[in-house]
This record gives structure tokens, C-alpha cells and sequence, in this order.
């Protein structure tokens, strides 16, 4: 610690601290424009200047000085008052002060500073540029006329997101930020950029002109999207959410968000939103009323007695998958699940038979100080992103070294001194296999109270590093690497997403990665971590509150089939679109047509279009309630507009539902909270009072395994085919949802097969071309995104849009042979 | 199926080789701050610095094209377009322009069609008015490539543009 005086004020700082951060933390105001507080400090815009008294003679700029011992710091004086007003001056030479139509108008930096220090007059004469508008891009507009170079999109852009899209290019005057080649913006459209712009250079397209700052009411929620759980600020006029706004002081994300969390919002203002109940008559849905709608809801499920199956979505609160789990012991079924394919088995089964326990073992903001991460799948950025800035931190800030198990380039693998083993696709059991087989053989495994060592070095002996490595197509040396680097690190994280297109080896991966974290010690290891990360917001309260088959139940995948085969008599699908993102389409359609089916949903889905009553849902942001995020933390989601037309929360749907089954219920979600705490494991004791700012992590921020078990799990089979596609997320997209939302759309509008140069080349495909794809007696066709991470003979298709029908083919094999037709 | 090879043919044609940019990178590719030495060994092979090789330079020294390209734009050295094969530099210092260096830079535009920065279609010659070069006894001045050219008059320019033509 470091004792300064600033302005007369004793401060006691951490020596890494600044002047800048010593005088925030004391509550001593200093104007900024280039500082962030998660960016590395810059020093570009000189308006922070303050006056050191052992550094007399000259102004020391305060957000890259950092604090010494006996400092004496004045942080305003004539001098200071003159040199800040100079530097604002320079600032508006060529700034265009268009301020009436700009919408950063009102919480603009620079208009603050400017009124704050009188700047009514320029000394200074100089030219204004008359720069063209970066207008090619739906979601983020560039005005460079009113940049004030302070560098911070370029910075958050390659230290947080990794991604590089801006420069400062030219020089002297002609100095700008711009993309290479001086284009459009063309990247991942986080906006990352765009929260950072202390101006009006950089600004949110789909927000241009729909009010004024002021005028916003700011509601902190969470993201309804991936299991990420960033806080997302909702700000809202006329009873929609017109933007997402920054946020950096709540949640677990640092106000970082990716598109679908800054951009994806337009769905819950759509008026494509069903407002009022359908009931089938005639073939045909129609509206009815409520008390309609839920007679013939009651109707149906008594005349199915116990043959009732439920399946959920996970993107309900837990108040909600609470009242869901209660209805459905009141009908007096255990076929209750979520998540087709039980692509989460990997949690509730690979990790309970090793650790003993079903969530992830860390807490996402500490694999920032990791010096070796492991990521299973190069996907995990697409279906995490903000958790993946992390890692990106990790590597590009903190030296941490990351390898990628990877059967397609990505994000990940274009880090800097990012291992990639590249494998041929399916066999990621084999490389995790031939890393503890690593680990194992040289000695580097952690074995004191471990079981099962034994077992597991037999069934290890047929995947030494060089024996898989010849099956995988990968270095023998690079495994080993990556076995030690694990080994050796004092703090290490083994990353693993689960979702609705990754179903296949769900439960054998969560098993081979447990091991590999028993072996390395980092499964309950202060500021190590395993994560098994699930796609949706809610993923892991919903494996917490026990949404899943009961011991004579059925899980998502036996209820289709046994419903398509007339054995189970009514579905009841909440917040569920199985015909377009479960394995297995003509299972599905069949099974949906076999039963009574009653669809809860927010819009008339390709699922709620088979039903025979349709509930009108709400969005996230039209509910309260709490979500439980990936790495265990629950936080609350709050309503931030009302619901149009009849629409209801799941959780008054259910509580009517409930009542007309003669149940008692909860009053209302805190009520609710309340009895899940008390009936969850993990949840105990907690009540909403200690769910703050920062959410609450239950099992604390490291949950210890409670047991210790190696199981061996066998290896994937490569598949014999010249082609063969892959399906998972797009890094836009977020399940079915995010495809009703404007600002996803307006990027990736439709499904498309991606294909590498020279397969495109050997095929005589160009970009946007229709490609047939013959698969499993069926036919794919979609436009062709010619790219440069695939392996040749390798295509990749996303799993969220309906028109593709991918699940005609995809039935939750790890990889699909297909045939291209000319 | 046939035209689109021919075009997918046609396209790789057009495409530049790489090789000599895989070359430069290759020796330069273990020594740290090396973007610089591949940047100008790139602009030695091919004249110019191709949009391609700035990718392929962003992929396998691992920096944003961004920042290649904030580089490149930075220093005065480095070109973008394909530039000529002869590089006439016209003095436009002060003793140069005293004595007529406009009238130089003028006869070139009115010969070859090209001002400053500017490139004959053909690639056979790129004009540039640059400041002193340092020879005032003997202005004005023009150069080309390595070559000087002093107390030069709008016939003796002429002398050298079709010298260097007759040479292509």
C-alpha cells in the first residue's frame, strides 16, 4: 500500500493504482475522456492533468501516473483550470458541434467538459472535417467528424473482445480511427465500441432518434439470452425497450455484451407477440379467452390422466421452473425435462458420477488471472461471448496460455500463441483422453484421493498421445504440451459449453473433463475452475430446481418418441421450439401430432403452430424473477415494460394452472424464491435480500467436488466420408429467440452451410450460391459462406433457423456425412 | 458447372501469387517487431503492397489487419496501389520551383496523364512532387528511379520520357 496526499486528503491506494484511481477511490473528482476503467491506461486526451508537488514544472497526467509513496497531488488550481480549458479548445477545433441532432447529446463527455469549464469561445481556427458516415452496417454507426481520438474503441476492440476491427490511421491531422482498408464495419457487432465512445463518433443505428438520454428509465435486468447472465440495462420509453444501456458497476460481465445482448432486444417490444390464447377448432387455431384456453387445457391433460409429458425451455426464471415442477407433480407425472437431445447430461450425470456435484466449479471473472486454459470445442466463444472476452483477457493482457480442442478454427484459435488441436470432427473424447493419458504417463496426474486410477490407466493405454494423435490428425507434441502446461499451472480452466446442437458425447464429455480436472487438480482448486456452460440464461437453475425426468420418468427425447408412438397422450411444451432446434424434425412433428399439445410460448412458433391450446408468454423483461447463470450465480431479472395485449409471465400462467388443480401457490416470485431456496440444494438460506448488485453464487465462489471419482470413457469414431457437416451456434444467434430480434437478423438473416476456399473452389461454389446437401436419405439446401476456418471437407451449418430444417438430417450425431449434389 | 471453374480459374489467375510475401514472412518471422522489415521486404518483391498480402501478413504474424494498415498509412514509404515501373521524382524544393519545376511537373501530366502519386494504366511510370532531394546546384531536378536528371527543360524531359518508353 501506498500513502498520498491529494488535495490535502489522505489516501491509502494499492501501489498499482494511478493518481487518477487513488483520487476516485477517495471521492476526488478528475475529468477523463480516454480513461475506462477496464482498458489499459492510455494518456491520449490530457484533460485528467494534475499538479504532483515532487514533479513541479510541468502538469503529470493522472490516469497513467501511477502513485508513489509521499505524493503531494493537486487536482485543481488556476494553472490546471487554464491548461484543461486549452485542451478543450484543441479538442473542438474540428469537432463539428452538431450537437442539437446528435443523440450522445446529454451524456456526451465532451459537451460536459466543454459546459464545465466554459468553453465559449476557440482561440484556435482549423479545419472541420467533412468525413463520409460509416452507413453500411445495420447496427453501428461511425461519425468521424465527431471523434475525439482518446483510442478507446480501438482498445476495447483488441484488449476485451480480441477482435482488431479499428486503427488509428494516417497521421498529424489527418489522424483517424478506422478499419483496415478504410471500410465498413464488418465483425463480431458487440458494440463494445460503441458503450466506450465518450462521444457521439460511435453510436447505436437501431437507437438513432428515439430519445434522449434523459428521458430513458433505466431498469437493471439480466439477459434472457445465453447462460452468460450479463446484466443488461434496459432503457425504456412508451412501454418498449428502446436500448440497451452501459453498465459496468452491476453484474458479472464489466458492461461487456455481445450482439445478441446489445442488439437483440427488438423481439420483446414485437408486435408478432401473441397476445391472446389459441385453441384449435376445426383444424384451425383461433383466440379465445383465458378461462377457455385453460378449461380446455385442464380437459386435456385429465383425460391424458399421468400420460402427460412436460418439456421446458430454459430460459424461464427459477420461480417459474419452480411452479413448472410443482404443476407437474400435480398432474402426477416425472416426465418433466428440458432440453432436447439432454445435451446437459454432461452436468447431471458426467459430473455427478466423478465431482458429485451439477454446476460449474468457478466463478467466470477469475479465469481473467488463469495462466493455462483449456477449451473444448472452438464454439464455446460463439455460445458465450462475453465469458470468452475473459479468456480473451486472459491471453492478450495476462500471458495466460490457451489451447483449443477444436474441429473448426475460430475466435479462440486466432488468439495470440493460441494452441489449436485441430482434430477431424467427433473425436474431442479422444484428445481429452490422450491429455490425461498424458498427465498420467509422465507422472504430472494428481492422484492422492482419487478412485479409479487404475481402471482409468487401463482404459487409457490405447490412447497415448501418439496413438491418438494419428487418429486425430494432431501433433503428438502439441498434447503433450498442453497435459504439462495444465499441470504446471497455478491456476487453470477447463471450458465447456452444452446446448441443443451439441447433444452428441454430452455425457462422456462432462466425464473426460472431470477427469482431466481431477488429474490436473483444478476441479475445486482456489482460482482454478471447470466450467460446463449451459446455452440458455437459465440453463443451470434449471438442472438446479430439478427439471428433469423423475425415477419413473421420462426424459425430452423418450417423451417424443414414445409420444410419436401413441403411448404418451399430451405434451405440454413451455418456452420450447422442438420442431426447429431438436434432434430428430420428423420425430418431433410426429410426436406433436400424436398428442394433445399445449404450447406456451411468446410468438406462434413453428411448434405452436401444431398445437391444440397456445398460452401467450412475456419476454424476460416484461417479469420478475431470478436466473441462475453458468457459473452458479442467481441474479435477479427485473420487468422493465408492461405486457400488450393478454399476454402473461409463465409464472401467472402457472399459478392459475396450479390453482385449477387444486394446488396451493405462491403469491407471488419472491414468495416463490423464498420455497425454492428452502427445497433446492444450494439454495438454502439464501433469500432475495442477498442476492445484490453482483447476483449470489451458491456453493460459494469455488464449489468443491464432493467426490473424487475417474471414470474411463471410450473415444468418439471418426466418420468415413469425404464431407461431413457439423452443426452448433453462430455467433449471432442464441437458440430460436434471437431469430425474431431485429439486430441479430440484420447481420445473419437466414441459415447458410458454411464450405472452405477450396472445397468452394473444388465445387465450383461462390458466396451465396444454394448448396444441396444429400444426408441420412434426406437433402439440405442454404446458401454457401465461403470461409477460411474449415478444414477441406468439413461444412458447418447453424442450428437456429427453421427454414433449413437441419434437424431432418441432424439427430444428435456428433457429425453428419453428407454428399453434396450437384 | 464448366463456366463456373473457368471464372473460379479466372479468379486465381487474377489472385496474386503469394509466394514471395511467404518468403518475406518466413525469414522475419522469428524476430520480434518484425512487422516493419516484412512490410518493406513485401513492397520490395511486388512493388506495392497487395490487399492480400496484408492479410496473409495479419494471419501469420498474428496483428489485426487494422493495425497493418494503420502502418502502412502512417509512413510515407509504403504504397497501396501498384506503382510504375520508373518513379519520377520531380523536385519541387524551393530553388526547383524558383527555376520552373512546375513547368517539369506539368510536361509529365500533359506527356503521361499523370500528377502526383498518380500511375500510368500501363504500370510503366508513377510521377511524384517530393520536397528537397538535395541537388539545388543543379535545378531543376527530376530523378528517375536511381537515375538523376539536372537543369532539366520541358525538351529535355521529353528526351528522358521517351528514353524510358524505348526501354518499357
Amino acid at each position: 500500500m501506498v500513502n498520498l496526499t491529494i488535495d490535502g486528503k489522505q489516501v491509502t491506494v494499492s501501489k498499482t493504482a494511478t493518481i487518477y484511481e487513488a483520487a476516485k477511490e477517495a471521492g476526488i473528482y478528475i475529468p477523463v475522456l480516454c480513461y475506462a476503467k477496464k482498458l489499459l491506461p492510455y494518456g491520449a486526451c490530457r484533460v485528467c492533468l494534475v499538479e504532483v508537488e515532487q514533479m513541479k514544472g510541468r502538469l503529470i497526467p493522472s490516469c497513467t501516473t501511477p502513485v508513489t509513496e509521499g505524493m503531494v497531488v493537486t487536482t485543481m488550481s488556476d494553472e490546471i483550470r487554464k491548461v484543461r480549458k486549452t485542451v478543450m479548445e484543441f479538442l473542438l477545433v474540428n469537432h463539428v458541434l452538431d450537437c442539437p441532432v446528435c443523440d450522445k447529446g446529454g451524456e456526451c463527455d465532451l459537451q460536459d467538459l466543454s459546459y464545465e469549464y466554459e468553453v465559449v469561445s476557440n482561440r484556435f481556427e482549423g479545419e472541420k472535417f467533412d468525413l463520409p458516415k460509416d452507413e453500411i452496417n445495420p447496427l453501428i454507426e461511425r461519425n468521424m467528424n465527431r471523434c475525439v481520438l482518446c483510442g478507446k474503441c480501438v482498445r476495447v476492440c483488441d484488449e476485451v473482445v480480441g477482435y482488431g476491427s479499428y486503427s488509428f490511421i494516417n497521421r498529424g491531422f489527418e489522424t483517424k480511427i478506422a478499419t483496415a482498408f478504410d471500410r465498413g464495419l464488418n465483425c463480431e457487432f458487440c458494440g463494445q465500441c460503441v458503450s466506450m465512445c465518450p462521444v457521439g463518433a460511435i453510436l447505436p443505428r437501431p437507437f438513432k432518434f428515439k430519445a434522449r438520454p434523459w428521458q430513458l428509465k433505466e431498469i437493471d435486468s439480466v439477459c434472457g439470452y445465453c447462460g452468460n447472465g450479463c446484466t443488461i440495462t434496459l432503457g425504456t420509453k412508451d412501454n418498449e425497450v428502446q436500448t440497451i444501456r452501459f453498465n459496468d458497476k452491476t453484474g458479472v460481465n464489466d458492461g461487456n455484451l455481445c450482439i445478441r445482448g446489445r442488439f437483440g432486444y427488438s423481439y420483446v417490444n414485437s408486435d408478432q407477440k401473441l397476445t391472446k390464447p389459441l385453441v384449435r377448432r376445426d383444424g384451425q387455431l383461433v383466440e379465445t379467452s383465458w378461462e377457455g384456453a385453460m378449461q380446455a387445457v385442464t380437459d386435456g391433460f385429465n383425460s391424458a390422466g399421468d400420460s402427460v409429458g412436460i418439456i421446458s425451455g430454459a430460459r424461464l426464471t427459477n420461480e417459474e421452473l419452480f411452479l413448472l415442477k410443482n404443476y407437474g407433480k400435480a398432474l402426477g407425472t416425472e416426465n418433466l425435462d428440458h432440453s432436447g437431445g439432454e445435451c446437459y447430461k454432461g452436468v447431471t450425470e458426467g459430473l455427478k458420477e466423478t465431482l458429485g456435484i451439477q454446476a460449474s466449479t468457478g466463478t467466470f471473472p477469475q479465469v481473467e488471472n488463469c495462466d493455462a486454459i483449456l477449451s473444448i470445442r472452438s464454439d464455446f466463444y460463439e455460445t458465450h461471448p462475453v465469458f470468452g472476452m475473459v479468456v480473451n483477457q486472459s491471453v492478450r493482457r495476462n500471458e495466460g496460455k490457451l489451447t483449443v480442442i477444436a474441429d473448426k478454427l475460430g475466435k479462440f484459435t486466432k488468439l495470440p500463441n493460441a494452441r489449436t488441436l485441430l482434430h477431424k470432427p467427433g473425436l474431442e473424447l479422444n484428445l481429452l483422453n490422450a491429455i490425461s493419458a498424458v498427465l498420467i504417463e509422465e507422472g504430472l496426474a494428481k492422484t492422492e484421493g482419487v478412485e479409479g486410477l487404475d481402471a482409468l490407466k487401463d482404459a487409457l493405454k490405447d490412447y497415448s498421445a501418439d496413438a491418438v494423435a494419428a487418429a486425430t490428425g494432431v501433433d503428438a507434441e502439441a498434447i503433450k504440451q498442453t497435459a504439462r502446461e495444465l499441470a504446471a499451472a497455478e491456476n487453470a480452466a477447463i471450458l465447456l459449453a452444452y446446448g441443443l446442437p451439441y447433444t452428441a458425447y454430452s455425457k462422456e464429455l462432462g466425464i473426460a473433463a472431470a477427469n482431466l480436472s481431477l488429474l490436473t487438480g483444478i476441479a475445486g482448486r482456489q482460482g482454478s475452475g471447470l466450467y460446463l456452460c449451459g446455452e440458455k440464461a437459465n440453463s443451470q437453475g434449471a438442472i438446479d430446481l430439478g427439471i428433469l425426468p423423475g425415477a419413473n420418468g421420462l426424459g425430452a427425447q423418450q417423451m417424443l418418441t414414445d409420444a410419436a408412438g401413441g403411448k404418451l397422450k399430451a405434451l405440454y411444451m413451455v418456452g420450447e421450439d422442438p420442431v426447429v432446434s431438436y434432434p430428430d424434425r420428423s420425430l418431433v412433428e410426429q410426436a406433436l401430432e400424436n398428442t394433445f399439445l399445449v404450447v406456451q410460448d411468446m410468438f406462434l412458433t413453428e411448434t405452436a403452430k401444431k398445437a391444440d391450446v397456445v398460452l401467450p408468454a412475456v419476454s424476460f423483461a416484461e417479469k420478475n424473477g431470478t436466473f441462475t447463470n453458468a457459473e452458479r450465480r442467481i441474479q435477479k431479472v427485473r420487468k422493465g415494460i408492461q405486457s400488450k395485449g393478454e399476454a402473461k409471465t409463465d409464472f401467472a400462467i402457472l399459478q392459475q394452472l396450479l390453482k385449477a388443480a387444486g394446488k396451493d401457490v405462491p403469491v407471488d416470485e419472491a414468495a416463490a424464491f423464498a420455497a425454492l431456496a428452502a427445497a433446492t440444494p444450494g439454495y438454502e438460506g439464501v433469500s432475495l435480500e442477498m442476492v445484490g448488485p453482483q447476483g449470489y453464487v451458491w456453493g460459494g465462489d469455488i464449489l468443491k467436488p464432493e467426490t473424487a471419482n475417474l471414470i474411463p470413457v471410450a473415444g468418439g469414431k471418426a466418420v468415413d466420408s469425404k464431407y461431413q457437416l457439423l452443426t452448433g451456434s453462430a455467433l449471432y444467434h442464441s437458440g430460436t429467440v434471437s431469430t425474431k430480434a431485429k439486430g441479430p437478423s440484420a447481420v445473419v438473416a437466414e441459415a447458410y452451410i458454411e464450405v472452405c476456399r477450396e472445397d468452394a473452389a473444388e465445387l465450383g461454389l461462390e458466396e451465396g450460391d444454394l448448396l444441396k446437401l444429400k444426408a441420412e436419405g434426406g437433402e439440405l439446401k442454404a446458401k454457401v459462406k465461403v470461409d477460411r476456418r474449415l478444414p477441406k471437407g468439413v461444412f458447418f451449418a447453424p442450428y437456429h433457423f427453421s427454414d433449413m430444417e437441419l434437424n431432418r438430417v441432424y439427430s444428435g450425431q456428433p457429425v453428419i456425412a453428407v454428399e453434396p449434389v450437384k | 458447372m464448366t463456366e463456373t471453374a473457368e471464372q473460379v480459374a479466372e479468379n486465381t489467375v487474377e489472385e496474386i501469387d503469394l509466394g514471395p510475401a511467404n518468403k518475406v514472412i518466413d525469414k522475419y518471422i522469428d524476430m520480434s517487431g518484425n512487422l516493419m522489415p516484412v512490410l518493406q521486404g513485401i513492397q520490395e518483391e511486388y512493388g506495392y503492397i497487395p490487399e492480400e498480402t496484408v492479410h496473409l501478413t495479419a494471419e501469420r504474424l498474428n496483428v489485426y489487419p487494422s493495425q497493418i494498415y494503420g502502418v502502412l498509412t502512417f509512413y510515407a514509404q509504403f504504397h497501396l496501389e501498384p506503382r510504375g515501373k520508373y518513379i519520377i521524382r520531380v523536385c519541387m524544393g524551393t530553388a526547383c520551383h524558383v527555376k520552373g519545376a512546375g513547368r517539369i511537373g506539368d510536361t509529365i501530366k500533359e506527356r503521361l496523364g499523370i500528377g502526383h502519386a498518380e500511375t500510368t494504366e500501363d504500370l510503366l511510370f508513377t510521377a511524384e512532387y517530393v520536397a528537397c532531394i538535395g541537388a539545388c546546384g543543379m535545378a531543376p531536378v527530376i530523378m528517375v528511379n536511381d537515375a538523376t536528371y539536372g537543369s532539366i527543360t520541358v525538351q529535355k524531359t521529353d528526351e528522358v520520357i521517351k528514353k524510358y518508353k524505348a526501354m518499357g
